[in-house]
């Protein structure tokens, strides 16, 4: 496919904006008579509400509107519908929202909140996954069974569960040679966004507009609806420039809090949330994980069987994570070749922080416990382990572990790349190793529309439902458009972010961006395309087959003398019937899971176009002290055809980095009683820039039909899977045993060559 | 709340007698503020124009620091760099090039909490503050400024003007080295400074050591230089790591347990003693230490 060479140069329009400072984001901009919005949070992880007055707030000088959940309609939200949008009777985590106060300024909603009486009576407060399971437990949703929540399976404190049964596990078992089994814990972790979110909300009449740093406009309008009970079409989400992502801002938040609050106080209101508010508030953290995997092998290698057991830490409220246990699912059987598996994994209510998607939920996790386990499988039989992978690992044309027979993918060729782009055999000091994990990830198909339009003087504008949260797959529309009409990327400009203003779309989740959005792109530029060549046609008279669409122009084919710019036509098409295209395409159908019984299915067994990546790090070890330093990285990845090389090798090492970070430093601390203790970025240690290693990625560019334009697969999420297994990898060579915790802090390595913890 | 920025130290110390808190660089103040650690004073007086705190300048008997004078100063700073590399190597430890730009060795010794990067340096370079108020000017040691976490014997009138450092001996060196888990943005889990002089045969005539974060202030470890004297510098190690542990006091928090900070504390010793003795004998370590020799298997 002729994809535009000139994309490997291509500079993202919104770059400028935001390098020079000149772009604006929510706390950016202000409406006259704006008030400032505060939360009162419940603070207590769990208690009944005995007493909430707000009388006294209401009097406060400076104070316009106070509200709580008597004040919106009892609507319950959730992909299990297990909420509202403040407390109601029971608080189940310490960032619930009891009230929300609008004021002149931030120190008189600040006395407002404080004036707000709210009594409770603690109840035990629910942190331990095994004992919230255990016969007797405390609930924390005494009323669970009467939630609503399509196809998805529960139990108590079981908010959700999956299993995977194929073939019979109890023969393989007993094929086997070697029996291992290993027990791995991951600590939470969150998305961190650059940009603590911001809303502001202004009604006009009976028509609301608000601009949110929302990852999903469509998803944030529609929560506002459903829980204001207020048609679409009078609803208009617009997001600025957003400060990042990462998933956090995925969902719907405080859009209607802040709607709610400018309602009742009649003049427009803004939230910007501090960052504890960022760490402490959104229902949507990376989930903490118990996992529990035994593998059957045979002394050749050849796996017989995998039982495992996977608990992950739903918190107070289920947001959208009602489908991590059968990601999870997947992901702690890999791209393996098993046929008898039986997986359960549960999502369990706590009285912590909802988890919610956070880019590749449930994988780097469920991931680095997989293949620190795939390190062990091939260590009982003393093979390499990067052979062992070679050996097991799935090819094209072989069956995965759901069932699913593969087309041509690239695993492989990743796992080569990877291992050899690092030196894999290099000599290496006594404090050095290298570790290798390979990683999965599919594809979700979903619904999306865009606009595309050319106007008189021949310059394209893209009105598009999708949302640029940073990872640039909103930037690279106009290189589609562009290569449809046979013009320059830079002859479009964008209008994005806006619910009003262009057709839907599942917004920047699930790297669905290009793969659907993409293809509604490609459809409304084809539409175009159509248009151009009866024009140029009956100019060049010719037939409108025979034109050509390049270099900015139409041309007879074989004849490029015979030509007519884009921008004349344009100015025809002008004075008529306009050059208007509309685009949203059938998404791609889910292949079929064969032989996989599947309780609490999510339709996820089956994956359309997976991802597949190998990652290599090397890594340098203080005995002294446990401190890991990661000193070089190759990330080699299969995503399909690569559409815009410099966004997409962002993407691979912003994954990376944040994989590190995964591995070895960051992680939310729970007090006994469920609070956070390091909700600020002195002790939530991302990595930063120094701490970077070089990072080399390698793309297997394997042209895939049915999935994404011009035979692409997407790329967001695939490189934040297999870093952390691969520094365990690393580590595990050096020390001995696996760390089995995550992140492998540098107290934690220390402790296992202590001689404490470690799997 | 009032603010006002000082033109003159007369102004300033006349602000602070009326009871104006002052503000340097401000990346403990106005952070430590939003973090919700300690409201902002309400009365501010700025001294971070000061011409006069600004100033490195030599002194008979050494070497005298301005309070202003910034960590990125410091640890650029030739004479600080060669002479008094331990506080060169804090220096560049502290938080990213913009804290390291705005924020000051006064605030950084003012503030006073245990796990400042400065602390230990100055302390074995056997650094005293000058500390001024309209009632006059006086030095203090440092183990005398230092009372408890975030706390000092300074009346609230009184600024500290200016750190004085003595010159050093004929070889010596001394070193700063800080466990770290990552790079940058970092604060000290522990930290130790050292400062070693030999003698013509290279065995140990004299040293001393100092630690951050395992104490509620910056603490000078007893009876090291009677540990290393007549020593070979190779073979002291496990005995500072050891004497060093023994000294300590950690406590647990989520930065580290103190079982491991008092394993750790020996270890940043250990090597600090070991990079001093390498500069005091003329090899060239580069600044920080922590980089030079891979601390947190940096290299
Ligand atoms: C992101 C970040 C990273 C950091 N990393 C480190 C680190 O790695 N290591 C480290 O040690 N510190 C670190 N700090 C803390 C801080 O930057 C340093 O302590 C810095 O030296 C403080 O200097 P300042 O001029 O900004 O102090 P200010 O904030 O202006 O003042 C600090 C305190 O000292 C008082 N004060 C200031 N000057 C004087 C004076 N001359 N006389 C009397 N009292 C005075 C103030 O009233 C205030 O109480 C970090 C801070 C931030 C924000």
């Amino acid at each position: 496919m002729p994809l535009l060479t000139e994309s490997k140069h291509f500079i993202r329009p919104d770059g400028p904006d935001k390098v020079t400072g000149s772009g604006r984001y929510v706390a950016d901009i202000s409406l006259t008579g704006m008030l400032t919005a505060k939360f009162l949070y419940a603070g207590v992880s769990h208690a009944r509400i005995t007493r909430l007055d707000i009388s006294a707030a209401r009097q406060v000088p400076g104070v316009f509107a106070v509200l709580t959940q008597e004040d919106v309609p009892e609507r319950r939200f959730g992909s299990v519908a297990d909420r509202t949008l403040f407390a109601k009777d029971v608080v189940r985590f310490e960032g619930e929202v009891i009230a929300a106060v609008a004021a002149v300024d931030a120190e008189a909603a600040q006395q407002g909140l404080d004036a707000v009486v709210f009594e409770y009576e603690p109840l035990p407060a629910v942190t331990d996954l095994e004992a919230a399971i255990a016969d007797g437990a405390q609930l924390v949703h005494e009323g669970w069974a009467d939630y609503e929540a399509a196809d998805v399976e529960r139990d108590g404190n079981i908010a959700s569960f999956t299993s995977m049964i194929r073939g019979d596990v109890e023969a393989g078992m007993a094929e086997a040679d070697h029996v291992v089994s290993s027990r791995y814990v991951s600590d939470a972790s969150q998305p961190a966004p650059i940009e603590p979110r911001g809303v502001l909300a202004q009604w006009e009449g009976d028509r609301v507009t608000i601009w949110s740093s929302t990852q999903v406009p469509f998803q944030a309008r529609d929560g506002v609806c459903e829980t204001l009970d207020l048609p679409t079409n009078r609803v208009r989400v617009i997001v600025p420039h957003m400060g990042g992502g990462f998933g956090g801002k995925c969902g719907f938040h405080y859009e209607a809090h802040v709607a709610a609050l400018a309602r009742a106080a009649r003049r427009p209101v803004r939230l910007v949330f501090s960052r504890q508010e960022e760490f402490i508030a959104p229902d949507r953290r990376r989930e903490g994980m118990i996992i529990e995997i035994t593998t059957g092998l045979r002394n050749d290698g050849t796996l017989t069987a995998r039982r495992a057991r996977v608990l992950l830490d739903n918190g107070a409220y289920s947001s959208d994570a009602s489908f991590f246990p059968h990601m999870a699912a997947m992901q702690t059987l890999g791209p393996y070749k098993i046929d008898n598996i039986h997986v359960e994994a549960s999502s369990i209510y706590t009285n912590r922080q909802p988890s919610g998607s956070v880019r590749a939920p449930t994988a780097p996790q469920a991931c680095w416990a997989l293949e620190s386990h795939t390190d062990e499988l091939a260590a009982a039989i003393g093979m390499d382990p990067v052979a062992f992978r070679q050996q097991n690992c799935v090819d094209t044309g072989e069956t995965g572990v759901a069932g699913q027979v593969y087309d041509e993918i690239g695993l492989q060729d990743c796992i080569r790349e990877a291992v050899s782009a690092i030196d894999y055999s290099q000599e290496l000091d006594e404090n050095e190793a290298i570790g290798v994990a390979v990683g999965w990830w599919p594809s979700f198909p979903g619904p999306s529309g865009a606009f595309v339009k050319i106007d008189s003087d021949g310059k394209g504008v893209i009105t598009t439902g999708a949302q640029e949260c940073g990872t640039g797959s909103v930037m690279t529309l106009p290189i589609l458009a562009a290569v449809e009409l046979g013009m320059e990327p830079e002859d479009f400009e964008l209008v994005y972010q806006d619910t009003s203003a262009a057709p839907y779309d599942e917004g920047a989740t699930g790297s669905q961006t290009i793969l659907n959005n993409g293809r509604a792109t490609v459809e409304a530029a084809q539409q175009i395309a159509v248009q151009l060549k009866s024009l140029a046609a009956e100019k060049l008279e010719a037939s409108p087959d025979d034109i050509v669409l390049a270099d900015g122009k139409a041309h007879v084919a074989g004849s490029p003398e015979l030509a007519v710019s884009i921008a004349d036509l344009a100015g025809v098409a002008a004075e008529g019937e306009m050059l208007l295209g509309k685009g949203s395409g059938t998404p791609p159908e889910y292949p079929s899971a064969v032989g996989v019984d599947c309780i609490g299915d999510r339709g996820l067994s089956g994956w359309v176009g997976p991802q597949f990546s190998c990652h290599a790090v090397k890594i340098r070890l203080d005995r002294e002290t446990g401190v890991v330093r990661v000193l070089d990285v190759s990330a080699a990845h299969d995503s399909g055809v690569i559409i815009n090389p410099i966004g997409a090798s962002g993407q691979v090492e912003g994954g990376v980095l944040m994989g590190i970070g995964q591995a070895l430093t960051e992680r939310t601390v729970y007090s006994e009683d469920g609070a956070q203790e390091n909700p600020a970025f002195l002790d939530y240690k991302l990595q930063t820039i120094a701490d970077a290693p070089p990072i080399r990625v390698h793309f297997v560019e394997i042209f895939t039909p049915g999935v994404g334009p011009h035979g692409s697969k997407p790329i967001a999420e695939a490189p934040n899977v297999a870093t952390a297994a691969a520094i365990s990898n690393a580590i595990t060579k050096l020390v001995g045993r696996p760390v089995a915790q995550l992140p492998m802090t540098a107290e934690r390595v220390w402790g296992l060559m202590q001689g404490r913890g470690g799997g | 709340m009032s603010f006002m920025i000082a033109g003159s130290l007369e102004e300033a110390l006349t602000a602070l007698a009326a009871g104006a808190r002052p503000v340097a660089g401000g990346t403990d103040l106005v952070v430590g503020a939003r973090q919700g650690k300690a409201p902002l004073p309400t009365s501010l007086v700025a001294i971070d124009r000061l011409a006069e705190l600004t100033q490195i300048e030599p002194t008979d008997g050494g070497i005298r620091i301005g309070a202003s004078v910034t960590h990125a100063r410091l640890l650029t700073d030739p004479t600080i760099v060669s002479d008094y590399t331990a506080l060169a190597d804090a220096a560049a430890l502290v938080g990213s090039p913009s804290t390291r730009n705005v924020g000051t060795l006064g605030g950084n010794v003012m503030n006073a909490s245990p796990a400042m990067d400065t602390g230990a340096p100055l302390m074995v370079l056997g650094a005293v503050a000058e500390v001024q108020s309209e009632r006059g000017s006086r030095t203090v040691d440092l183990s005398d400024l230092w009372t408890g976490p975030g706390q000092t014997s300074a009346k609230v009138d009184e600024l500290c003007v200016a750190i004085d450092l003595p010159s050093r001996p004929a070889r010596s060196g001394s070193a700063y080295v800080r466990l770290e888990y990552r790079r940058a943005m970092e604060i000290a889990v522990v930290g130790a400074a050292a400062s070693v002089t030999l003698a013509d045969d290279g065995t140990i005539s004299d040293g001393s050591v100092a630690l951050s974060a395992v104490a509620p202030t910056i603490i000078e470890v007893d009876g090291v230089a009677e540990l290393m004297a007549g020593h070979l510098p190779d073979a002291v190690g496990a005995a500072i790591a050891a004497a060093v542990a023994e000294a300590a006091e950690p406590i647990s928090d989520l930065r580290a347990s103190d079982s491991y900070r008092r394993h750790t504390v020996g270890v940043m010793a250990a090597r600090a003693v070991d990079a001093a003795a390498r500069r005091a004998a003329g090899e060239e370590i580069s600044v920080p230490v922590n980089r030079a020799i891979g601390v947190g298997a940096s290299r």
